[in-house]
């Protein structure tokens, strides 16, 4: 393969692995706008929805057929998301509201384990394949360059959802009632919105994005209750470097240090495919350095 | 401090308290000379990870932050302490090996901490935590990278090594093994609980001195603690620098209690396991670093020997869950918690219920 194409197909898988992780992290700048504190417990409730997706799948794929099986897992995966979220935050979350911050992260520690703990109990640790349209392997060709269809895909539907949730947070009274609760709860409430289900509706939402970011790899690889673990680190290395207040700068910063992975990997000879992990964090370091609010964030003001 | 009566002024006591500690330092130094082999070795596995725990305290419970990375260090502290072990003990060092790799598995988690929390501390509250998770990510492919030095994932044991005798010959020896007159793990037990108990004895004075003043007000607000001359970020550092020495000096422990490492040491879970071991036991308390301790290690060999593994995660998370609504102080604040209730309960109703989730990571020293 030509010098060029290897570099097309690397951008491209960069892209589309980053958008996952970017999903991941607009997941956790959206639960951070809607209740001030980081979800660590992000990647399981995203483990979480795909399980379901895959028994519902499986469940209609003899009676219906492939694809309509697959979509009903789908949309059921995304709509339990939306209401384990809600939930999640109704009955656990809201209990920590007023707690300090090192209490509301140890409280999303425990549901990370508690959540991991209950899909093992369910589901098993053993990797279990999920039913998709394609599989992990097949690839599109474009004169030289042979791109995967599993990239493509993703990254294509990764940023169409991101697309829609900006709608939905812009041009909608439900958006416009979310970023009012995010902005400042108590004036939000005097003027009549429901600081409650505004939180609920953003952790809910967080969830489903982040089950459709999970179903998406589970295509490619298979499922395991820790699928996501690492993902979550990247994640949250991709929110440090964008800034916990900006959407669009933890995205930018998901596809950006996943491409930078990808290609330190295949050009510089000493990092190669062990050692590439270390260069996101490498970058996380000197950010905090130099821009501690994340490349795209604001500086806060604490008063007291 | 007029009006305690009972239970209270007895606990209170000074002479009381001491007099606690001496029957507990007698129990702890005799128990193994009559106990079996497996509870000496499950005591000092507790008391290694009560060690990690007691570190993680300082940083979580005493100063209010959260690292997510502490089994990074543990790992780190290992290695440091099991390479210069495997590699010269067998030479003209001899027993100087483990004393360079007890120095080293302090120093260099240390260093490195020192390094970590210089440029995450910065930020507030929840940048350590996004941070500190990377570590272990990161630690992993490093130790699997170097794997002439580390192992790689067979990792290094060093129950087997090679020394030249009073004979001349090469023998096949393990550094942690007894004098004559103990066996193995009496003598292993108490290397770990002697260190164990050193390094409690510096967390009690450290706490309860100018440092534990400065870490609580930082903690509470560090805008009064500026305002006081205290810097937030020296102690920030400070408190995280001694996290991580203290996950080191685990890490030699566990070398001493079992003669083995491997990359599994540093991996993720394992700082999840901790933390949450930390925060059943008590955060912000220096006896919920033993009851941590206990706890990280007792589910897990109650789990194995019922044959439920798989269910240990679900085990902890429901544990902690539990934990964190009904007694967010940990299991050290349970008598503090009963007492509370029964004087409620003799008062009627007439005492208010008090906020309903507070601080995990409540002071209860």
């Amino acid at each position: 393969m030509n010098p060029f194409g290897t570099f097309v197909q690397l951008v491209v898988d960069g892209l589309a692995q980053g958008s996952i992780y970017g999903a991941l992290a607009l997941a956790i700048v959206l639960v951070n706008q809607a209740t001030g504190l980081v979800n660590f417990a992000q990647g399981s409730m995203a483990v979480l929805g795909s399980y379901i997706g895959m028994t519902i799948g499986n469940l209609f794929i003899p009676g219906v057929g492939a694809i309509l099986g697959i979509i009903i897992g789908i949309l059921v995966a995304v709509i339990a998301s939306l209401a384990i979220g809600g939930i999640v935050e109704r009955f656990v979350m809201r209990r920590f509201e007023r707690a300090e911050e090192d209490t509301k992260v140890v409280a999303t520690i425990g549901l990370l384990t508690l959540i991991t703990g209950l899909v093992g109990l369910i589901w098993g640790f053993n990797p279990t394949p999920y039913p998709f349209f394609f599989g992990g392997s097949e690839s599109l060709r474009i004169g030289d360059v042979s791109i995967s269809v599993w990239s493509i895909v993703t990254f294509t539907t990764i940023i169409a959802l991101m697309i829609v949730l900006q709608i939905l947070f812009r041009g909608t009274k439900l958006g416009l009632g979310m970023r009012a609760v995010a902005d400042n709860a108590p004036s939000a409430a005097l003027s009549g919105i429901r600081v409650g289900g505004m939180r609920m509706a953003g952790w809910g939402l967080a969830a489903a994005l982040g089950t459709v970011a999970a179903i998406l790899l589970a295509s490619k690889s298979q499922l395991t209750p820790n699928n996501f673990d690492g993902i979550l680190v990247y994640a949250l290395a991709a929110v440090v470097i964008g800034g916990l207040d900006s959407p669009l700068g933890a995205v930018i910063a998901a596809l950006g240090i996943t491409i930078l992975e990808s290609l330190a990997a295949a050009y510089i000879p000493w990092i190669g495919h062990d050692l590439k992990v270390v260069v996101p964090f490498v970058l996380v370091f000197a950010v905090l350095i130099i821009r501690p609010q994340g490349l795209f964030g604001r500086r806060t003001v604490v008063r007291v | 401090m007029k009006n305690i009566k009972g239970y209270d002024a007895i606990v209170a006591n000074r002479w009381v308290r001491l007099g606690v500690f001496l029957v507990a330092l007698v129990v702890l130094a005799v128990l193994p000379l009559v106990a079996d082999p497996f509870t000496n070795q499950t005591i000092s596995h507790v008391a290694v990870f009560a060690v990690a725990i007691l570190g993680l305290n300082i940083v979580m419970g005493f100063t209010g932050q959260v690292s997510l990375g502490h089994s990074f260090f543990v790992g780190v502290g290992a290695y440091a302490a099991i390479i210069p072990i495997r590699d010269w003990w067998g030479g003209p060092l001899a027993e100087g090996a483990i004393v360079i790799g007890f120095v080293l598995s302090a120093l260099i988690p240390g260093v490195l901490g020192l390094l970590i929390a210089l440029v995450t501390v910065r930020l507030r509250g929840l940048a350590l935590a996004m941070v500190t998770i990377a570590l272990p990510t990161i630690g992993l492919p490093l130790a699997q990278k170097f794997s002439d030095f580390t192992g790689g994932n067979e990792g290094v044991s060093i129950r087997r090594l090679d020394y030249v005798g009073a004979d001349g010959e090469i023998h096949k020896g393990n550094p942690f093994a007894a004098g004559p007159g103990l066996a193995n793990d009496q003598w292993q037990y108490y290397i770990v609980v002697a260190i164990a108990i050193a390094f409690f004895a510096l967390a009690y004075f450290l706490v309860r001195g100018k440092y534990g003043r400065a870490f609580a007000i930082v903690k509470s607000n560090e805008a009064i603690a500026s305002s006081m001359g205290v810097s937030p970020y020296r102690y920030k550092v400070l408190a995280f620098t001694i996290a991580a020495v203290y996950g080191g000096v685990a890490g030699f422990l566990l070398v001493a209690w079992g003669q083995f490492t491997s990359s599994e040491t540093l991996a993720f879970h394992n700082s999840i396991d901790l933390v949450i071991a930390s925060i059943v036991g008590g955060a912000g308390s220096i006896v919920g670093a033993i009851l941590g301790g206990i706890f990280y290690v007792t589910v897990s060999q109650i789990m194995n020997g019922l044959q439920l593994s798989i269910y240990t995660t679900l085990v902890q998370g429901v544990v902690i869950v539990i934990i964190l609504f009904l007694l967010p102080g940990g299991l050290a604040s349970l008598p503090r918690t009963i007492r509370r209730l029964v004087r409620r309960g003799r008062a009627g109703h007439s005492v208010d219920a008090g906020p309903t989730a507070g601080s995990t990571t409540e002071n209860t020293k």
